[in-house]
């Protein structure tokens, strides 16, 4: 008698593990790391004008073809837009830009110091904070070939140290052999305030 | 499983040893000359040139083979005088590769040039790059998984042979009674056992209590959490990890969101900003030469060929990201009021490092995040609370304040002050 009961006891203790296991995983499987969760009024969440990285129902707006963002119209500009087709992505414009291109701000500190910090953030992973060439994707040998402002000599001809500020601003704006164009991530204005201090580095200062 | 894996590697790493030792033995006569060779390609020639793969100007194994030693002494150097000179492989050879003019470097002199020639006829050094590194990565993430799984497997087998021995030690336990000639009445069934536990009121109370703190606390819990993302790590189309960007390459946060610091949006970066880098960077080392296959998939989505650098718009085809942070269409942020006016308070606030982006304060360590998730809850609580601890006073060069306390100072004076003084004529205080 003693010994059946004893072997009930160990039963239940099993079915009751079992029990506390499955309890468990039903709990942990809430927390799917996948889902959203429990939600309340999800069309707040969802904005009624288009998102922006979102895909746009087609039936919506069919023009879209099933994204939002959109490429501005032919033949207009966006407000505040700055317009660089005279220096178009050639040899010539190159040169020509370097020839005619003058940085529009005054050099001064607080100019030269918001040019280092958009400096650090776009240029130096490759070249480098002082602009040697050393950047940490150099270093690390993610990318190389990137040449020093002080010393190395440029792809288009003649020396580092001695582009002009309108050539500086022609490679940021199209880029030029493995350094993509910047156009799109740095504004004309910003990117004057970094060619005024790769200007200062070229000097080694 | 895992000291077979163990075993495996440690094999495999002796084997690798062994042939990269054997591989140097072998080489160490013209080491030299590639090694110095290697130095100057990096430095010269990778901004354009690659070994296997078409870059700016064309992949350059087995050039020695398609040109004579004599053309290229005389090409690497000063390739638009050679061409100038009217030589016809050089102007052939200018044509073939889009008349893309090749960068002069008069200061390579023979040697060096021969140096180069070494370097690329023997291709980079194996045992440069060591195939086992990110390989035990992976391998160490996938025995916590495995130990995780082993555990609840060891745990479920511990049960079923409880089960089995409890039963067989039962039968034992009648068959010695029915040998004693001792009749035993039938085990109670587990059915009937629950049913009778069910007529014990006491009991019957003491489960109810349970179930209602359990049910409560549960539900209490929900309602919490409901709307609340914290932790959410949808799958994106392209495994992207932030450990590896931000944290291993060390680029600025900014580089990529470069919306953060200007607009209200930090903006999810287009495609042509990885391709910045990924031009050129196709990790081929980690998967037998060929592009990566995620990288591939910014290639698929742009229209791009590798191999003829060319974008083709009728094949573009949008990256549909997983949005991770959405506020309710109802709640208003600013990316730009906080990263930028902002940025001194809320790193006092949240006691940031100084090399720590200012980012972390609400999206965490992202440069540990393998797969982004969402770090912190924002709630309205949580945004409120922030609004209410984080000291904003002395902040002498920050001009937002000192347009508040200029505003302040004319409405003491009695001077005339409009809403367009204190920024009422900006299109987002109405149209957003």
């Amino acid at each position: 008698m003693k010994g059946s009961t004893l072997a009930m006891n160990k039963n239940k203790f099993v079915y009751a593990a079992f029990l506390a296991i499955a309890f468990a995983a039903t709990l942990s499987a809430c927390k799917d790391k996948r889902s959203t969760g429990l939600e309340y009024a999800r069309n707040m969440y969802d904005p009624i004008a288009l998102n922006p990285d979102q895909a746009v129902d087609t039936a919506h707006v069919p023009s879209f073809k099933g994204h939002a963002a959109q490429v501005p119209p032919a033949n207009t500009k966006p407000v505040g837009f700055t317009e660089y087709d005279d220096y178009p992505n050639t040899k010539e414009g190159y040169e020509a830009a370097g020839v005619s291109m003058v940085d529009p701000l005054p050099v001064d500190t607080v100019n030269l110091a918001q040019g280092k910090h958009l400096f650090n953030v776009f240029c130096s992973p490759c070249h480098g904070e002082k602009g040697d060439g050393q950047g940490h994707l150099v270093k690390i040998e993610k990318f190389s070939g990137v040449p020093a402002y002080q010393t190395g000599s440029s792809s288009r001809g003649g020396n580092m140290v001695d582009l002009t500020a309108g050539k500086i601003y022609h490679t940021i704006t199209y880029g030029v052999n493995n350094m993509g164009s910047h156009a799109s991530q740095i504004l004309p204005i910003d990117r004057w305030k970094i060619v005024m201090y790769v200007q200062q580095l070229q000097k080694g200062q | 499983m895992r000291d077979i894996s163990m075993i495996l590697k440690s094999v495999w790493k002796s084997l690798f040893m062994i042939s990269a030792i054997s591989v140097m033995a072998v080489s160490t006569v013209s080491a030299q000359d590639a090694k110095e060779g290697r130095t100057l390609f990096k430095a010269k020639c990778t901004s354009c040139h690659a070994l296997d793969q078409k870059m700016v100007g064309p992949a350059l194994t087995g050039v020695s083979d398609r040109h004579t030693e004599e053309f290229l002494l005389k090409w690497i150097p000063n390739s638009q005088a050679l061409i100038a000179s009217g030589n016809a492989e050089a102007v052939k050879l200018f044509n073939d590769n889009g008349k893309v003019a090749m960068t002069s470097f008069p200061e390579l002199d023979e040697t060096k040039v021969k140096d180069i020639l070494a370097y690329i006829k023997e291709g980079e050094p194996k045992a440069a790059v060591d195939p086992n590194a990110p390989k035990a990565g992976a391998g160490d993430d996938t025995t916590s998984s495995l130990s995780i799984i082993g555990i609840i497997a060891i745990v479920v087998i511990a049960i079923i042979i409880l089960v089995i021995l409890g039963r067989a030690s039962k039968l034992l336990e009648r068959l010695i009674l029915q040998k004693q000639g001792i009749e035993i009445e039938e085990d109670v069934p587990l059915k009937v056992g629950v049913r009778k536990m069910f007529k014990n009121k006491k009991f019957v109370m003491f489960f109810i209590l349970c179930l209602i703190i359990a049910l409560g606390s549960w539900g209490w819990m929900g309602m919490w959490n409901t709307g609340v993302h914290t932790g959410y790590q949808p799958v994106q189309p392209i495994k992207f990890s932030h450990e590896l960007h931000a944290g291993i390459n060390q680029i600025d946060c900014q580089y990529c969101h470069n919306g953060a610091f200007k607009s209200k949006n930090a903006t999810i970066p287009s495609l042509n900003v990885c391709m910045n880098c990924h031009k050129a960077v196709q990790a081929r080392d980690n998967y037998d030469g060929e592009i990566s296959p995620e990288i591939k998939k910014i290639y698929n989505a742009l229209g791009y060929d590798p191999e003829t650098q060319q974008y083709d718009k009728s094949k573009e085809k949008p990256m549909e990201w997983v949005r991770v942070h959405n506020l309710p269409d109802f709640a208003y942020f600013n990316h730009s009021q906080h990263v930028v006016v902002a940025e001194d308070a809320i790193r006092k606030a949240k006691g940031l490092q100084p090399n720590e982006p200012v980012c972390f304060a609400c999206h965490g360590p992202v440069n540990t995040m393998e797969e982004i998730y969402q770090y912190s809850p924002l709630t309205m609580k949580w945004c409120i609370n922030c609004h209410k601890e984080t000291d904003i006073s002395g902040q002498k060069n920050n001009a937002f304040y000192a347009k508040v306390i200029e505003a302040h100072e004319k409405i003491k004076k009695g001077e005339k002050v409009t809403p367009a003084l204190l920024g009422g004529l900006e299109c987002g205080k109405c149209h957003y």
